[in-house]
């Protein structure tokens, strides 16, 4: 379960924010905060780890899609806009099939979201 | 607040104590049990007001959306349930306790302090209130008023309080009750009956409320003008009467848009901007597919939504290949396109909601594959049955099923 501070990390000036391994209306709210708090760090790179996730409901995809807006306005005239990425291995299909992917790039791992240049 | 300043002697005498369990009896009865809430919360009104020697007990509503208290049940004010008196939280008396979250005694009451011209006409000189709190929220209020001059005691803020435990689970298991009898009639009446007489297909549907609860599945199937069928199927993220009034307007929002445009990319590109505008935070994944009127092809678009499975005579189903969009309500910044598919005589086309083959710990294309295995090109009331057995079975389903099967038999082939 998603709580506390352990599940956000900091590499170089990238946060990283892990996910549980079930995302559903129990525990989207608490994502949603966790994400939100998490954008407003402005760090130049904001990735959402769901590697351990294996279940993500359409609570889950809304509390993401909520980060992504909070983003988005946020990065209008920002001098350092936050990009945000996404990580997923079970679920990377189901973010597929919503069209997820064409709002949020996705990534097999997070050193692969932290490698790329963008 | 005045409860500290209104504090009494605790009762000392052997009499009062007495006085005092037989007030407590009266509350706590397990009789009480045995009547229906709406009856359980008009007796409890009726002994509070005894117990208290106060002249008027009502219980208000808190309704989130608006932000006001509606009276729902009254004893000698019944006025205040017949008018429909609605307080602003925050404001007036009763407004105060909802927006505080703790009890108000009042032993002055004028315009300064009550909003609610009937307690002011009534010529109510006192009043006690508590909020009525279920599952950590305010639900309402419970309030008592007396028609002559007095102060309430700290004992009388007690009893109020143990009323106002019994009713607030009353009135959650009336909301909880209204909302699902109102959200099933709403899925009732916007559910299709039948396909125009005119189409040379057969269809079979299946929709079961997942886990007891209805939610925001839908399909629709209707013939616009220029002679096409539009079949569409939908999820909108949630449960419940909210979601299931969602899933009304844009239904109905759909079909309008149909009437106006052929393409199904444009007609979900502007419910998208409608939903955006007018159900800010309202998430849905809608599937639309235009057959030709003679059924020769069909064009579709995906906002989100699971693709359907197509069964073409002698082979093996398959999931149609069509690009996944957006789902309605994420971001404006959403790409829509349509694929055209023609279609060969006698193919099934299966049109289903992601209760149907998502289970937890189970990847979605291990789901999707199995659905390919059942479905076959026969006769959809049939095709529905074997999916139906195989993926639901005796289980109640954890999530709403929505399920649209339709064969169709192009140029004038059917048997």
């Amino acid at each position: 379960m998603i709580a506390g501070d352990d599940e956000l990390r900091w590499e170089g000036g990238q946060a990283v924010v892990r996910m549980p391994v079930e995302i559903d209306v129990t525990n989207a709210d608490e994502i949603r905060r966790t994400l939100r708090a998490a954008a407003r760090h402005g760090s130049s790179v904001l990735i959402i780890d769901m590697s351990a996730t294996t279940f993500c409901d359409s609570a889950g995809l809304q509390a993401i899609i909520d980060a992504y807006n909070q983003l988005d306005a946020r990065n209008q005239g920002a001098a350092t806009p936050t990009q945000l990425r996404l990580v997923a291995i079970a679920v990377r299909r189901v973010i597929q099939l919503v069209g997820l992917d064409q709002l949020i790039p996705v990534y097999p791992s997070v050193e692969a979201a932290l490698a790329e240049r963008g | 607040m005045q409860v500290d300043s209104a504090r009494a002697a605790a009762p000392s005498s052997r009499a009062a104590l007495e006085d005092r369990l037989r007030d407590i009896q009266a509350i706590a009865d397990a009789a009480l049990s045995r009547l229906d809430d709406q009856k359980l919360l008009t007796e409890l009104l009726e002994r509070t007001r005894s117990i208290l020697h106060a002249d008027t007990a009502a219980v208000l509503l808190l309704d989130y959306r608006s932000g006001y208290l509606t009276a729902v049940a009254a004893a000698g004010l019944e006025e205040e349930v017949r008018q429909g008196v609605r307080i602003p939280v925050g404001r007036g008396f009763a407004g105060r306790i909802a927006a505080e979250h703790r009890p108000v005694l009042l032993d002055r009451v004028d315009h300064s302090t009550v909003l609610n011209p009937i307690l002011l006409a009534k010529g109510i000189r006192a009043l006690m209130g508590v909020p009525l709190i279920a599952r950590g929220r305010v639900i309402g209020v419970l309030h008592v008023g007396s028609l002559t001059q007095r102060r309430f005691a700290s004992e009388d803020v007690e009893l109020l309080e143990m009323a106002a435990s019994r009713a607030a689970t009353a009135l959650a298991s009336i909301l909880a009750q209204e909302d699902r009898v109102a959200a099933e009639a709403l899925q009732r009446s916007l559910l299709p009956a039948a396909l125009p007489a005119s189409v040379s297909a057969d269809m079979a549907v299946r929709y079961v409320p997942g886990a007891g609860k209805v939610g925001g599945d839908w399909y629709d199937v209707f013939g616009v003008p220029s002679g096409r069928l539009w079949v569409v199927i939908g999820d909108v993220t949630g449960s419940g009467l909210a979601a299931a009034a969602v899933m009304g307007r844009m239904r109905s929002a759909l079909r309008a848009y149909a009437l106006e445009h052929d393409d199904p990319a444009e007609v979900l590109a502007r419910l998208d901007r409608k939903m955006q505008h007018f159900e800010p935070g309202a998430l849905a994944t809608v599937l639309c597919a235009v057959f030709d009127p003679g059924l020769e092809r069909v064009r579709m678009c995906s906002a989100g939504h699971l693709p359907p499975v197509i069964a073409v005579p002698g082979r093996a189903a398959e999931v149609a290949e069509i690009p996944a969009g957006l789902l309605i309500g994420a971001s404006r910044d959403a790409r829509r396109e349509t694929a055209t598919l023609q279609i060969t005589p006698g193919s099934l086309l299966c049109f289903y909601t992601d209760g149907l083959i998502e289970r937890r710990g189970q990847l979605i294309d291990d789901g999707l594959a199995r659905l390919c295995g059942l479905v076959t090109a026969e006769p959809p009331e049939a095709a529905c049955a074997v999916v139906m057995a195989a993926l639901v079975g005796a289980e109640p389903a954890p999530d709403d099923i929505a399920l649209l099967m339709l064969q169709c038999y192009p140029s004038e082939s059917r048997p």
